[in-house]
């Protein structure tokens, strides 16, 4: 679960922090269209290397260097398994280009993952939901999302307590064979669950009680307003697009760095 | 006319026969700070959802009569509409905080209204302010302490601006030290700014001093209502119930005994004052003051311990140092209250007993054996431990099965298992509900089986956190019986307690805990009566040793917390003898 690890916002001041969730968004989406439109290794680096002044502004490294531990195994499964089904398709010989357009897609994986966790890592959810709010979706879909996420913590101690209290009378989670384990998890799921019931009714009231949908016209305490610098950097990811259009269908084929000499 | 008006309101919850609220009249004016109180299922909570319309708009049921609040009928008008004139607020402070930081939050109510966000900010400082919450603004809402917690809560309701504000059971979940706070936020909030408060609680101890009016109900009905002294008064059967104030007690034990303060005193600071009038001119014969050390440390008593701790240290991985250096011995047949401000240390340590955690330096010695030799399992089988929630455990079908699964973790045979079960079941006068299903019975029942499902298998050491927590007097009166019947039977009992009242009537050793560490260990008599050391660990001590302290001057002892025997010190000396 240290992927998802990686993905949680972690409250911080940074310019990417201020940034407008919305140019933040489209940021993401260019360099994930970057990564997918190539499959050149060496502009796959590019790209890749490209984030990382992003991240180093958005003072997010430690949580980036998470994600991309979180990410390894999957990234090590996409190196190997292209490789591994390279040499048997070409002929059960392994030349230095195979590596280089596996490395390839593995860095593509890589910018991927770098991108949506720099986007999750610098917006909080509340901007995430006014961002939502302005995109039109209905506010009962944002009011769950936002609620979720509150209760994230609560739910986890809630599990931990229902857990030492089950092993305080002697359950053992670790006990028996592959079906009796999943058995085992009954005495903590069914509490849970009947707490999560009973929650949800006490929620109900206090909504109720905070005058949830009185109005039809809903205000909000924080509004979005682009600054200065969101319109610098809207214009500068515009320009970033462009330029990747030309160079992607413009000009030559890139080709690949090292020629298919056989290594092995 | 009031600002609530009640008139002959019944009703009735869909699929049951019997009514929860059977006829009530009543009125309230504006300003008014009312105690609403009786033992649980008494149908205060059924009242309270009357007043802002959740009764009869979100539960369905059969209502009769009328509610008016401010004027607007409960019927007609929408909870949304009623939201602006009363607010409620809940026991539970985690099911009533909705954003992800705490001006959000408060900001919720006013952004389902459709308020402006200038008018919005004003009312956000304003609530923020009167709750003692500005400077926590851009918190985190998870980050927030209970009693935080619940004052967002208050603050969050504040900001819609209602003329009413009724909280039911607000303090359950918090310590004496949160409770007051929040008790003093609404204090001035009535004072000050007019608003009519109407407080549904247990701890009528905590809360009894700052109200005008209490309402006392039962079985649906309101059976009682007046200004506290007047209400207090009243014959003990009726109060049966619902626990009176030790100060009130006290007050009235002495007008039996013809010493009259005129009204009943209802804290410890108004009695002393009344008492201090009444002793002018007397003349007191000082007597010897008996325990004028206290000896923070109690010592080894000579057997071995059950459970003996070795300079145990544990952090939590998020840094917090928990418990630090703490050495401790537990004899056979000892009765144990550790009690101390949250965050002391106090669940960690007990929860080092049955292996729960694992003491990162130190060693802790079960009935003479190293406890990291020994699994959760093994250690649970002697150390039985009770939560403070049951709804964190219970799970069965009924409760004979609930009390089975103990015994069948631990390998029990049937014919034993049988046996433990119907023994549990009597012990706990639980035996009428073994075919019922747990999670339909009332929280002091469900509490019951909790206990029963660990009693079960007969542990050697018993230990309950928080059991008296949201429970009403009778609950926690039968509950300190049964502990009294263990300890007559030698069961070694730890209790993890902030209920210093019920700790004062059971007269166990004290563990007083503070920032990790056991600041002080002895008899009640010592430690309660170490002002200095429950000051550090916020414990606030009983009122009629506040009492005792504060007219120790006039040559009275300072260490007496009993209401009889208080009473009859006091009747003595104002008779003029000896003390």
């Amino acid at each position: 679960m240290s992927l998802l690890e990686g993905l949680r916002f972690s409250r911080g001041s940074s310019p990417l922090h201020d940034l407008d969730p919305r140019v933040k968004f489209f940021m993401t989406c260019i360099l994930f269209v970057a990564a997918i439109l190539f499959h050149e290794f060496s502009m796959l680096l590019i790209i890749f290397l490209s984030q990382i002044p992003i991240i180093i502004i958005g003072k997010i490294i430690k949580e980036w260097l998470k994600t991309l531990k979180g990410g390894l195994l999957l990234a090590t499964m996409i190196f190997v398994t292209n490789l591994v089904s390279l040499y048997f398709f070409r002929g059960q010989q392994l030349t230095l280009d195979m590596l280089e357009y596996s490395l390839a897609l593995t860095f593509r994986f890589l910018i991927m993952i770098t991108s949506f966790s720099i986007f999750f890592l610098t917006t909080s959810p509340d901007k995430l939901s006014l961002a939502l709010e302005k995109a039109q979706v209905p506010y009962e879909f944002n009011f769950a999302f936002i609620t979720s996420i509150r209760f994230v913590p609560v739910i986890a101690e809630e599990a931990q307590s229902i857990m030492d209290a089950q092993k305080s009378r002697g359950l053992e989670l670790e006990k028996g064979r592959f079906l009796s384990r999943i058995r085992n998890y009954i005495p903590i799921l069914l509490p849970l669950i009947v707490n999560s019931i009973r929650r949800s009714l006490e929620l109900a009231e206090a909504m109720e009680s905070r005058a949830f949908g009185a109005s039809k016209k809903r205000t909000n305490l924080y509004e979005l307003e682009m600054s200065v610098l969101d319109y610098l950097v809207l214009g500068f990811t515009l320009l970033i697009l462009i330029i990747i259009v030309y160079v992607r269908f413009f000009m030559q084929t890139f080709m690949p760095m090292f020629p298919p000499v056989r290594i092995l | 006319m009031g600002i609530v008006e009640v008139r002959d309101l019944w009703y009735r919850y869909p699929g049951i026969s019997e009514p929860a609220l059977k006829g009530l009249n009543l009125e309230i004016e504006e300003g008014e700070f009312i105690l609403l109180t009786g033992p649980s299922g008494c149908g205060k909570t059924t009242f309270c959802r009357c007043l802002n319309g959740l009764i009869p708009h979100f539960y369905n049921g059969d209502l009769r009569g009328e509610v008016t609040i401010n004027g607007l009928s409960i019927r007609e008008n929408p909870i949304n509409r009623l939201a602006t004139n009363v607010g409620l607020i809940f026991q539970n402070p985690d099911n009533q905080i909705f954003a992800l930081t705490v001006e959000k939050d408060v900001a919720f109510g006013l952004e389902n209204l459709g308020v402006e966000k200038n008018e919005m900010l004003k009312h956000i400082d304003w609530a923020l302010d009167r709750t003692g919450l500005q400077e926590m603004r851009q918190r985190a809402t998870y980050e927030l302490s209970g009693g935080q917690k619940q004052r967002l809560a208050v603050a969050s309701i504040l900001a819609m601006k209602p003329k009413i504000i009724v909280l039911d059971e607000p303090t359950s979940f918090l310590d004496p030290m949160g409770a007051e706070k929040i008790f003093n936020v609404l204090l001035a909030l009535n004072k000050e700014d007019k608003i009519t408060i109407i407080l549904i609680e247990h701890r009528i101890d905590l809360a009894a001093r700052y109200v005008n009016r209490v309402i006392l109900f039962n079985d649906g009905r309101i059976i009682d209502d007046g200004p506290p002294e007047k209400v207090f008064s009243a014959e003990e059967s009726r109060l049966a119930g619902v626990g009176i104030p030790k100060i009130i007690q006290l007050g009235k034990r002495l007008r039996r005994m013809g010493v009259n303060l005129e009204d009943l005193p209802l804290d410890a600071l108004t009695f002393t004052e009344k008492l201090k009038e009444k002793l002018v001119n007397k003349k007191i014969s000082l007597l010897v003051e008996t325990n004028t050390k206290v000896n923070r440390i109690m010592e080894d008593s000579g057997n071995r311990p059950i459970i003996k701790v070795c300079d145990i240290s544990y952090s939590y991985p998020n840094g917090v140092e928990a418990i630090k250096n703490i050495s401790l011995n537990i004899s056979k047949g000892e009765f144990i209250a550790i009690m101390g401000e949250n965050g002391a240390g106090k669940t960690t340590l007990v929860k080092h007993f049955n292996g729960l955690l694992r003491p990162q330096t130190g060693k802790i010695f079960i009935d003479g054996i190293d406890s990291a030799t020994m699994s959760v399992a093994a250690l649970a089988r002697k150390v039985g431990l009770v939560f403070q929630n049951p709804d964190d455990q219970l799970f069965s079908e009924n409760v004979e099965e609930e009390i089975q699964f103990a015994l069948k973790n631990f390998g029990f045979s049937r014919e034993i298992i049988e046996k433990r079960v119907n023994w549990a079941l009597n012990l706990l006068d639980i035996e009428r509900y073994r075919k019922s299903s747990p999670f339909v019975l009332s929280g002091g029942e469900r509490k019951r089986v909790a206990l029963a499902s660990v009693l079960a298998w007969d542990p050697d050491v018993l230990v309950l956190d928080e059991p008296t927590i949201g429970q009403d007097y009778a609950q926690k009166e039968r509950l300190r019986h049964f502990l009294l019947q263990l300890r007559s039977q030698g069961k070694t009992t730890v209790i993890v307690t902030h209920d210093v009242e019920f700790v004062v009537d059971s007269k166990p050793r004290i563990l007083l805990m503070s920032q990790g560490h056991i600041i002080a260990d002895g008899p009640t008599e010592l430690v309660m009566t170490d002002f200095e050391m429950l000051e550090k660990a916020s414990v606030s001590p009983p009122e009629i040793l506040k009492v005792f302290r504060s007219i120790s001057d006039l040559g009275f002892p300072k260490n007496v917390f009993d209401v009889d025997e208080a009473a009859e010190i006091i009747s003595r000396s104002l008779r003029g003898g000896l003390i």
